[in-house]
């Protein structure tokens, strides 16, 4: 036992320790000026229009490259991201926002998967209580056995846990396979 | 040699349509020998396949540009191993390639399962065959590889330079391997309730080994498909949320839930009719994805073989859709379960949680991708779904996946009382906590990345942590440590491939979490000469050379790297300018390690003044593309066969033998 829980607070204390090790992979900024790095965000938001799906952060295209220059020199002039983002959907239509606007008929985008994954959490929870419920047809099928009472089962449940119980006592049944 | 092949691609159309409609008919109406002549009929459709893939091979390697397909897809100057690039490179190339992929997959499907589902094998045949006889004839009548052009150029137009990579040596075949191998367990599935045999869990064996070697097939693809993008694409990144990137991702997320939930049927009788669900909805992503990839209606960078033919495999996709479901209607009543659940808090539970999220990041990539078809019918304006929606939906449903990735295997199946939770739980998420307040402390503040990092580390340490009370329990008893840890892994090998896997797919999380949130980028202008910093990393340029060759003008930028005081040598980012296709292509340098990526990409060399370079520094890609070993290794040994299958149910409470005999 003491072995046992040596071993456990040394891996323990290897795998946080290497977790840490990772870190060191993403800490900083690096020094990227503020206003650069501001730019850059930016960029990955907007698409560049020759380029289907390819926001101006990822295309190498000219007009990326055109378009990305536009972003930081209007982020120099003190612009704010909505206002540029604004400039950018004069000239080239909503499209060029690679996240759509979140009004008007694009609020279904939005609106439908926080919906859909609560109905389908709804629709989870309801069918989990559904099968829960003890099935009445059981009997008829065939082979299966009776319905246990409540200490059978539980006794039934205790033997299977000790086999299973890796802390368990010296003394107890030695499991030949887990689970 | 070419009408060879046109013959041998005439005779495998109306052999497979035979196999087809022989495997139903005797299926049906009970005539063995009908049976085994579409088996046979099967059997033969690869061999003819291969005939005709040998003629197109041949074709290619003569340089025979009468040949419409060959001269599309090759040129004299292409090297003569891209010939197997140019086999899938085109439309219809890339169908003959799907077509004798799948009648392999196929008639191996066909020789594992006739002895062991005797009744469920015909059907399966008939759908492996209706599956195949829609690619040929589709093939056939509209992209056939070996047609002739009336007149013949004197050189081909060559091949798409993006394809010229060793990536995609692998990566796309993998990719339609992968979509189209979904078919197998769909069929198997398919025969299983058509023979009316759904309700025995039979045929779960085999579904879930096919389903996992498809599983595997997808998961390959994908990483090789990241991989590619990463080094070739030259922008750094590795995954944008592209339309035809979202169409392979969807069926693989679907069969990501259909070989969790299938291990629930084969130990406990339960979810027949959710297994049943979600191998339906995993073909028919699949065939969305083929749609998609074939000249679907969404744009994308990636769409390779546009064609109005996409909306036959719609049509196809509808068919088999609605053509399950009636099946599944009809036979619904011989799915009832076995089993019912005892409790919320069982491994069951966990597992159906995990399905239904699955399902749901599966939804909102379709619907993010879909959607512009919508607004564009609604608004009359086009409008685009990106990469910042599918972060802000999806990244939350992945985290919550992850969770349940720690949380799922250590709950015990049937029911777990509260305290045995808790202690099981206990150790890997304070372990987890230990490492959010250590990342904390080390200077990670992004409040979402440490919850994904520590979440990690509990599903890592939870692992970690049963293996360790396994093999120590194994030793106790007497093993050595390598054999005990060898023993526990080989016992029980489909739990512990799947950790193997898990591992591995905690690896591909670290690797994304860590590179979307803490990549760093900046753009720099240079003249040669100039020196730079980024980082730890300093970097002098020293200059481009220009050199032509016979497809392409290459520009090879030099950079002479640092990091700290130490010289970590020459790279060489390039761009390349192919005449022949007007495309200019950027690769990027990169030099990566375990702890990050210091990648060079030239953004523009030609113009006149200073040469502008994007510098980006990825942390931890490196284990993204190391993952993808690690899950293979994993599901092989979850699929390796183990001579006796652990007793799914224990049932003789009246007459308790000792326990642990």
């Amino acid at each position: 036992m003491k072995l046992r829980c040596g071993t456990l607070a040394r891996s323990a204390f290897a795998i946080v320790l290497s977790g840490l090790l990772l870190a060191v992979g993403c800490t900083t900024q690096y020094g990227v000026p503020p206003l650069e790095r501001r730019a850059y965000e930016l960029d990955k938001a907007i698409m560049c229009p020759v380029c289907p799906g390819e926001s101006i952060d990822q295309s190498q295209n000219p007009l990326a490259v055109q378009m990305r220059a536009i972003v930081l020199e209007q982020l120099q002039e003190g612009r704010t991201e909505s206002e540029i983002k604004d400039f950018f959907v004069e000239r080239y239509g909503t499209s060029v926002l690679l996240e759509p606007p979140a009004s008007g008929f694009n609020l279904v985008v939005w609106v439908l998967p926080p919906l859909a994954v609560g109905a389908a959490a709804l629709a989870l929870f309801l069918t989990l209580r559904l099968m829960r419920r003890p099935r009445t047809d059981q009997a008829d099928i065939a082979g299966e056995p009776a319905q246990l009472s409540t200490e059978e089962r539980d006794d039934y449940f205790r033997r299977i846990e000790a086999v299973l119980d890796f802390d368990a006592p010296p003394g107890a049944p030695a499991p030949t396979r887990d689970q | 040699m070419v009408e060879a092949g046109q013959m041998a691609l005439l005779i495998s159309v109306v052999v497979a349509g035979y196999a087809a409609v022989a495997s139903f008919l005797g299926a049906t109406r009970r005539v063995p020998e009908l049976v085994a002549s579409g088996r046979y009929g099967l059997y033969t459709v690869p061999v003819l396949l291969f005939v005709a893939t040998a003629a197109l091979v041949y074709a290619f390697v003569g340089n025979d540009f009468t040949v419409r397909y060959v001269a599309e897809n090759s040129s004299l100057a292409m090297p003569k191993a891209y010939t197997w690039v140019a086999l899938y490179a085109g439309n219809a190339g890339s169908l003959l390639f799907l077509a004798i992929v799948f009648s392999t997959l196929a008639v191996a499907a066909v020789l594992s399962m006739r002895h062991r589902l005797p009744y469920t094998a015909p059907y399966a045949t008939g759908i492996m065959a209706l599956v195949l006889t829609f690619f040929l004839a589709v093939m056939l009548t509209l992209a056939n590889p070996l047609e002739r052009l009336a007149v013949s150029p004197l050189d081909g137009q060559g091949i798409n330079p993006l394809l010229v990579h060793f990536g995609m040596f692998i990566h796309p075949p993998l990719q339609m391997a992968g979509l189209i191998s979904v078919a197998v367990p769909f069929s198997i599935a398919m025969g299983a309730l058509l023979a009316g045999r759904g309700g025995r869990d039979e045929w779960v064996g085999l579904g879930r080994t096919w389903g996992m070697i498809s599983w595997l097939i997808m998961t390959t693809g994908l990483l090789l498909g990241s991989w590619w993008a990463y080094t070739i694409l030259g922008w750094g990144g590795y995954w944008a949320w592209d339309p035809v990137e979202n169409s392979a991702l969807m069926p693989w997320l679907a069969m990501t839930a259909f070989v969790h939930s299938i291990m629930v049927q084969k130990r406990r009788g339960m979810f027949r009719m959710w297994n049943m669900v979600l191998i339906i909805v995993a073909f028919t992503l699949a065939q969305l994805g083929m749609f998609i990839n074939r000249g679907g209606p969404v744009p994308s960078v990636h769409s390779f073989a546009q064609s109005t033919m996409g909306w036959l495999f719609l049509f196809f996709m509808a068919f088999t859709l609605l053509g399950s479901l009636a099946a599944f209607i009809w036979r619904s009543g011989t799915l009832k379960s076995r089993e019912s659940l005892d409790s919320m808090l069982s491994r069951e539970a966990v597992f159906l949680m995990q399905n239904v999220l699955f399902l749901a990041v599966a939804f909102v990539t379709l619907w993010g991708t879909v959607f512009p078809i919508f607004s564009e019918v609604v608004e009359g304006s086009t409008l685009t779904v990106g990469r910042p929606f599918f972060d802000r939906v999806n990244g939350p449903l992945l985290l919550l996946l992850i969770l349940l990735m720690g949380v799922g295997p250590l709950l015990p199946w049937r029911r777990a009382k509260a305290r045995t939770v808790i202690r099981s739980l206990r150790f890997p998420v304070s372990a987890g906590v230990a490492v959010g307040i250590g990342l904390v402390a080390a200077g990670i503040r992004q409040p979402v990345a440490v919850v994904a990092f520590s979440t990690c580390a509990t599903v890592v340490v939870g692992i970690l942590h049963e293996w360790l009370r396994g093999t120590s329990s194994r030793h106790r008893k007497g093993e050595s440590y390598p054999l005990a840890f060898g023993r526990l892994l080989a016992g029980n090998r489909p739990r512990y491939g799947g950790y193997v896997v898990h591992l591995g797919i905690i690896m591909l999380a670290v690797g994304a979490i860590a590179s979307s949130f803490y990549s760093v980028q900046r753009d720099f202008a240079l003249n040669p000469g100039d020196r730079a910093s980024l980082g730890d990393y300093s970097f002098q340029y020293l200059g481009t050379q220009t050199s032509t060759y016979a497809d392409r003008d290459e520009t090879v930028a030099e950079f002479q790297v640092f990091k700290g005081d130490s010289y970590l040598g020459v790279m060489r980012p390039f761009r390349a300018f192919y005449p022949g296709f007007r495309i200019s292509a950027a690769r990027g340098a990169i030099r990566s390690t375990p702890i990050e990526d210091f990648y060079i990409v030239p953004s523009d060399l030609d113009r006149e003044g200073p040469a502008v370079f994007r510098v980006l520094i990825n942390p931890l890609v490196w284990w993204m593309w190391a993952s993808g070993p690690i899950i293979a290794l994993g599901v092989l040994l979850a699929l390796s066969p183990q001579r006796q299958p652990a007793p799914s149910t224990l049932r003789v409470p009246s007459r308790l033998r000792p326990a642990g005999a």
